[in-house]
């Protein structure tokens, strides 16, 4: 009996204990606890933090070739003590958010498509944007009501993918600056050169879903235009007649497809072999942004062919180039504090000295930091990043995305798919497309009561 | 102590529990009870959460709104819900073809033939292959110039005579309902040999006293007595086909025109995020196949009326 009582006592004690932590636990979450904000951290002072930490992120690529080990590895020479598991997930942007429902994910993850006003309920903020915007570039993207949820692993610009032997054997001496131009240039290579002018990618879906990130900065140098004015727009895709616009970026693609200049059949496109198709001279031209310009140049023996030019669109006399984060690092406002600073520590680490973006051939996330050699031809661009949306309109293009369903750079791919099918079937002409574009957007607009202001 | 007494002696529970009567109950319940709980778990509670989801207007995360029947005004006056079920036409289509031979293969392995053996396994492999492998496989098989295009030419076909087989709009879903017919027919064949084995022997020999031939035998002996296989396997083609999803997911993503009925509510749930109007569409999706495996039982009830 004397056992009994003993271990009822020790029971009692230890559940007693329990619930006080689980009340201190759930107290500190509501404002980060003991965790200091990520520009207070300094990383010389915490080598001995102990955490078991779980990453799940995107980059199966990197994973399997090493990569990501490699970086925890060097991770562990500051951190000893701070255990990194890693999962990286095929399908992210769709499983990821499965995951973040559950919230039993891990402790840190890239944000997959919430809307900002759940930002706090699923992560721990970083910083106020006004002290992060300080020492970093592009952590606006997952601003909300004065916090940062969201730190950029890396950044991109947005341009397009070419080859230059392609280009020289075409005798094209100027790169591209306006539609027209490019056009002539796909033309040029298919008479001049055995190469395919335009590689459309149309298989993959997501490669085209890509031509949706130079709407706004590129197509009319308006940083405010992707995330304040494009859902008040009551028609976006008229024809401004000067080769600006989204009109115009769309019939680069339609006429490319109308005129032969692609690959030959565009439903079986395959894109780990288009890499290597580029590298070797045997595809002139891809849209694609700067994060793919790294794996182009390793898929083959001639990484010195591989250039990356701005986006071929002039606006008011200036070519405008779009940069912004990739995928943004977050951590999870359910884990303990002890977590969330080894979280912390982690992304601090990997942000400013892992070297990851600049090996990925990205645009420098840290302010002040060294940019590849890549980006010399942007010299004498506008590069810019989009502007957030304004206080309370956080949803509103998430909710036009979705309600709409033309998802522009939310993985509204099928609408550009169709552009190819159509141009290469004849079944519509471009601007019926754009006519049924419009019809949804404006039934959008009035089915959330947007105002339409442009 | 007698409170929880059952019967005319007063037994208590704890008595009745351990009696004959007791036990068996108590044996039935606990075999029962952990597949009844999968069944629950796994089955119908998130079948009863996709129908209160076809409710609201929802995404996964963030804030619900009760719309009532709205989702479902929309399945039926959109042109892409129900105009993707017109593909599910080629599908049904293949399921004949598919059906046809599996029997046909099946009537003739079933007899003595050399090598039988070797051809049902032969027939019933892409069977047991994972659905999105065969997926990738056939996107490489209908590659232009690859393998199909190959094979063809040795066969004395022209490069430029044959169509782009995914491209092509008149042709890209007959070449996905191929691939589902590769895959599928194999395993119809098996489960109709399994039938015609079960057929005596004896019959046949009789009938072959009587003078039927071969055609007469399969019309009059193997089709009666392989008769439920028979509907089972039309039932399962033919929802199979109303709700087709790998071939066209894998290969072509839905593009070009081969999005079908299930494609499309991925599209919505995933991408779009609509996951009430998907839900609303599942739900449709369900008493569609509900009331054609009616119709179609009420069918064979009546061709087969003279044969019971």
């Amino acid at each position: 009996m004397k056992l009994k009582k003993v271990i009822s006592i020790c029971l009692a004690a230890v559940m007693t204990f329990s619930l006080a932590a689980c009340g201190d636990g759930s107290a500190a979450s509501g404002k980060n606890g003991s965790v200091p904000t990520y520009t207070q951290l300094d990383l010389s002072k915490y080598s001995d933090t102990k955490a078991t930490i779980k990453f799940i992120h995107h980059k199966t690529d990197r994973a399997e070739d090493g990569t990501m080990d490699k970086m925890v590895a060097e991770f562990n020479k500051e951190f000893p003590g701070i255990k990194v598991e890693m999962e990286a997930i095929t399908d992210y942007a769709e499983d990821s958010l499965l995951r973040l429902s559950t919230g039993d994910w891990g402790d840190v993850m890239f944000i997959p498509a919430v809307d900002k006003s759940d930002l706090s309920g699923f992560f721990m903020p970083f910083d106020s944007l006004e002290n992060l915007s300080k020492e970093l570039n592009f952590v606006d993207a997952w601003e909300f009501e004065g916090q940062c949820y969201g730190i950029p692993y890396m950044a991109n610009a947005q341009g397009v993918l070419y080859n230059k032997k392609v280009f020289k054997d075409a005798g094209i001496d100027k790169l591209p600056t306006t539609p027209t131009e490019f056009l002539d240039d796909l033309k040029l290579i298919k008479e001049k050169t055995d190469a395919i002018p335009l590689y459309t990618n149309y298989a993959a879906g997501w490669t085209m879903g890509a031509w949706d990130a130079y709407i706004g900065i590129v197509t009319n140098g308006d940083n405010t235009y992707m995330n304040q004015k494009f859902v008040h727009t009551a028609d976006p895709f008229k024809d401004p007649g000067d080769d600006t616009g989204i009109y115009n970026l769309y019939r680069i693609l339609f006429d490319a497809v109308a005129n032969d200049l692609i690959e030959d059949d565009y439903t079986t496109t395959d894109w780990e072999g288009c890499k290597g198709m580029l590298n070797r001279g045997e595809i002139g031209t891809m849209v694609l942004g700067s994060w793919a310009y790294a794996q182009m140049q390793e898929a083959g023996d001639t990484p010195e062919n591989v250039g990356y030019m701005p986006f071929p669109m002039t606006v008011g006399g200036k070519q405008y180039v779009s940069a912004g984060g990739d995928y943004n690092y977050c951590i999870n406002a359910k884990a303990s504090d002890e977590n969330k600073l080894a979280s912390l520590i982690f992304v601090k680490w990997m942000v400013e000295k892992s070297d990851w973006c600049y090996n990925e051939g990205g645009y420098t996330v840290v302010k002040g930091g060294k940019n590849p050699d890549m980006y010399a031809a942007f010299n004498g661009c506008e590069v810019t990043s989009d502007q957030p949306s304004k206080a309370g309109e956080e949803t509103y293009l998430n909710d036009m995305n979705s309600e709409s369903e033309l998802s522009f750079n939310a993985g509204g791919n099928s609408k550009v798919q169709r552009i190819v099918e159509a141009a290469a079937t004849g079944s519509e002409t471009l601007d019926d497309i754009y006519a049924d574009w419009t019809a949804k957007w404006n039934a959008a607009q009035e089915d959330l009561e947007i105002s339409v202001d442009y | 102590m007698t409170l929880n007494g059952i019967g005319k002696h007063k037994r208590t529970f704890g008595e009745w529990l351990r009696s004959r009567d007791g036990q068996k109950v108590l044996v039935i319940t606990a075999f029962l009870i952990i597949p009844l709980m999968l069944l629950l778990v796994f089955t119908y509670i998130p079948f009863a959460e996709t129908i209160k989801f076809s409710f609201y207007n929802m995404k996964y995360v963030g804030a619900r709104k009760f719309v009532g029947l709205k989702n479902y005004a929309k399945v039926f006056s959109r042109d892409d819900c129900f105009g993707a079920l017109k593909l599910s036409l080629y599908y049904m289509g293949g399921s004949v073809v598919q059906l046809t031979l599996a029997l046909y293969l099946a009537t003739i392995l079933s007899f003595k033939v050399k090598g039988g053996n070797f051809f049902k396994g032969f027939m019933f492999f892409p069977f047991l292959i994972n659905g999105i492998a065969i997926g990738f496989i056939f996107k490489f098989f209908y590659t232009r110039g690859f393998v199909f295009d190959t094979v063809l030419g040795w066969c004395g076909f022209n490069l430029e005579d044959l169509p782009y087989w995914l491209k092509d709009r008149s042709i890209n879903n007959i070449s996905l309902v191929g691939t589902s017919v590769w895959r599928y027919f194999g395993q119809n064949m098996v489960l109709f040999i399994g039938a015609i084995m079960s057929v005596s022997g004896e019959l046949y020999e009789a009938a072959m006293l009587d003078g039927a031939n071969r055609f007469q035998q399969f019309r009059y002996i193997i089709l009666p007595s392989i008769k439920s296989i028979f509907v089972l396997n039309v039932i399962l083609s033919i929802s199979g086909s109303l709700s087709a999803f790998e071939p066209p997911y894998v290969i072509t993503d839905g593009a070009n025109g081969t999005g079908t009925y299930f494609v499309v509510m991925h599209e919505i749930a995933h991408t779009q995020q609509k996951v009430g109007l998907a839900s609303a569409m599942a739900v449709v999706l369900l008493s569609i196949i509900f009331v054609v495996t009616i119709l179609q039982k009420l069918f064979f009830k009546y061709v087969f009326k003279d044969t019971d």
